[in-house]
């Protein structure tokens, strides 16, 4: 019995043994589990930030060696840009007081009006194909708070659609991003009353950079270049969010038509995202009212 | 006098070279996976790292390196598994499982036989990814079966081609440096004259029951 307490394959096969029962009990909705990995995450995300800053630091140095010529040759065309945009901006002030006066008058409200807007960088990304979820610098401390069963969609400068936060700690979120094979959202054409279906990432469109369109009706007719935005079913996206643009469809099988939609953001290039967050109104006895749509 | 005997000084050097190392490649291959890929995939440093340091200084060498590579993966870039319910979570945990259990299959592979000489590193390597990626493929497709999650199921040969084939060679290529980096900036002084099993011997296997 000794011998086989000392013995390395002994001691390796039980720890082998707990850190599975470690990682299936992750699984369990609000696992204490994870917590053990807190002290890690402490010593090891101030050094990760301090190698990315370093990469970043070397990277803006070589580019700015590098892109020289090529910023000059830019900067003069954003001179002339700037100037007519000047011209449009004077244009769409005027445009802006109309829109105010008009919505206040239809009672029109701004698609995201009832969502707080959260900026985070990003501070990893996947380490291969499997271990792929990204990690931003905004926690429960930053106000990301998320509840069970819940979760808020990430979106790029261009407010197109990232991702969706699945896990938050006291400083940090874990994001599903749209190419991972666990995420699905329900999507529309963009135009009023657009046909709905489900984008969903799949495992081989992923490393062409692309999502699956599945549950479309064989009666719509959809057509490469066309836009997809979120639709606002199942409640955890509002509607409206651009996703990204059909790529091709299938129709061969009409009890089955599928596409491929060629996503916006493009989440290698990512340094800063933005998180979603309905905010909840106070009632006024002084209770939540719940959650804004 | 010397203030630390030479047992202590092997010991602190391996534990410092190993942080560095673990910290480094991890942070690397974090912040800029598109620096290491090729094809969809990424290099995974900290892989090739664990398989060589259980390669060339021992089953514990292996084991710990992997168990402490494995908690960072699973801080920096923890896996979202389609659990039964549907619901998609981040897990804990699976990166220890897996550079744990790569670390021992690196320090186990044929060691003694080839004396851990250097060329014979890169089979490790070459068979441990194998381990790695048909592991994975089987364990996926088990579960995306059981949990009936199609979209996560690939063919074969697509996964043949796109996905094993391409982090094989990107690991390949990964080792070289790697080796020479622990062969001579490892835990180890290469002023060493010893042979690797030597030094195992001496300081290797008992270094990490030690501290």
């Amino acid at each position: 019995m000794k011998k086989l307490l000392k013995s390395r394959w002994f001691i390796a096969l039980i720890v082998l043994l707990v850190v599975a029962a470690c990682a299936i009990l992750s699984l369990l909705p609000g696992s204490p589990v994870k917590k053990i990995l807190k002290p890690v995450q402490l010593v090891s995300s101030p050094a990760q930030s301090v190698v990315k800053r370093a990469g970043d630091t070397l990277s803006d140095f070589w580019s700015a060696i590098t892109d020289g010529i090529a910023i000059r040759k830019e900067n003069e065309a954003l001179k002339a840009q700037i100037a007519d945009l000047r011209y449009q901006l004077t244009q769409n002030e005027e445009a802006a007081l109309r829109y105010e006066e008009l919505k206040d008058a239809l009672h029109i409200k701004d698609m995201f009006s009832n969502y707080d807007i959260y900026g985070a960088s990003i501070l990893s990304r996947e380490s291969d194909e499997w271990f792929s979820t990204i990690r931003l610098n905004a926690g429960t401390t930053d106000g990301i708070v998320l509840e069970e069963g819940n979760s808020y969609p990430v979106l790029d400068v261009e407010m197109n659609l990232v991702g969706r936060v699945i896990e938050t700690s006291d400083t940090e979120s874990r994001v599903l991003p749209l190419l991972h094979e666990g995420f699905a959202v329900a999507g529309k054409v963009n135009v009023v009353n657009g046909a709905t279906f489900m984008v969903i990432g799949d495992a081989e469109l992923k490393r062409h950079g692309l999502c699956l369109v599945k549950d479309i009706d064989p009666d719509v007719h959809l057509e490469p270049g066309m836009e997809i935005v979120t639709s606002g079913d199942g409640g955890l996206f509002p509607e409206g969010i651009p996703i990204g643009v059909i790529e091709s469809v299938d129709y061969s099988n009409s009890l089955n038509v599928t596409a491929t939609l060629k996503p916006y953001s493009q989440i290698g290039r990512l340094e800063d995202v933005f998180i979603m967050i309905p905010y909840v109104e106070a009632a006024p006895d002084g209770s939540d009212a719940g959650q804004g749509t | 006098m010397r203030l630390i005997n030479e047992n202590t000084r092997s010991r602190v050097r391996k534990v410092v070279v190993y942080a560095v190392y673990i910290i480094l490649l991890s942070s690397l291959q974090v912040s800029f996976p598109e620096a290491f890929g090729f094809l969809g995939q990424t290099a995974d440093l900290m892989f090739v790292f664990v398989v060589l340091a259980g390669y060339f200084y021992g089953f514990w060498d292996g084991a710990v390196v992997g168990f402490i590579s494995g908690l960072v993966r699973d801080v920096f870039s923890p896996p979202a598994v389609v659990g039964l319910d549907g619901e998609v979570r981040v897990t804990a945990f699976m990166g220890v499982f897996t550079l744990f259990t790569v670390g021992i299959i690196g320090a186990s592979f044929f060691t003694r036989r080839m004396h851990r000489n250097i060329p014979f590193s890169i089979v490790a390597v070459i068979f441990a990814t194998v381990c790695y990626k048909t592991a994975g493929y089987l364990l996926i497709y088990g579960w995306s079966n059981l949990a009936g999650a199609e979209s996560s199921l690939y063919m074969p040969l697509t996964f043949l081609v796109y996905s094993f084939l391409p982090q094989l060679l990107l690991n390949v290529i990964a080792a070289i440096p790697l080796i020479f980096l622990l062969k001579f900036l490892g835990p180890v002084s290469f002023r060493n004259k010893s042979r690797d099993d030597e030094v195992i011997a001496k300081q290797g296997e008992g270094t990490w029951l030690g501290i």
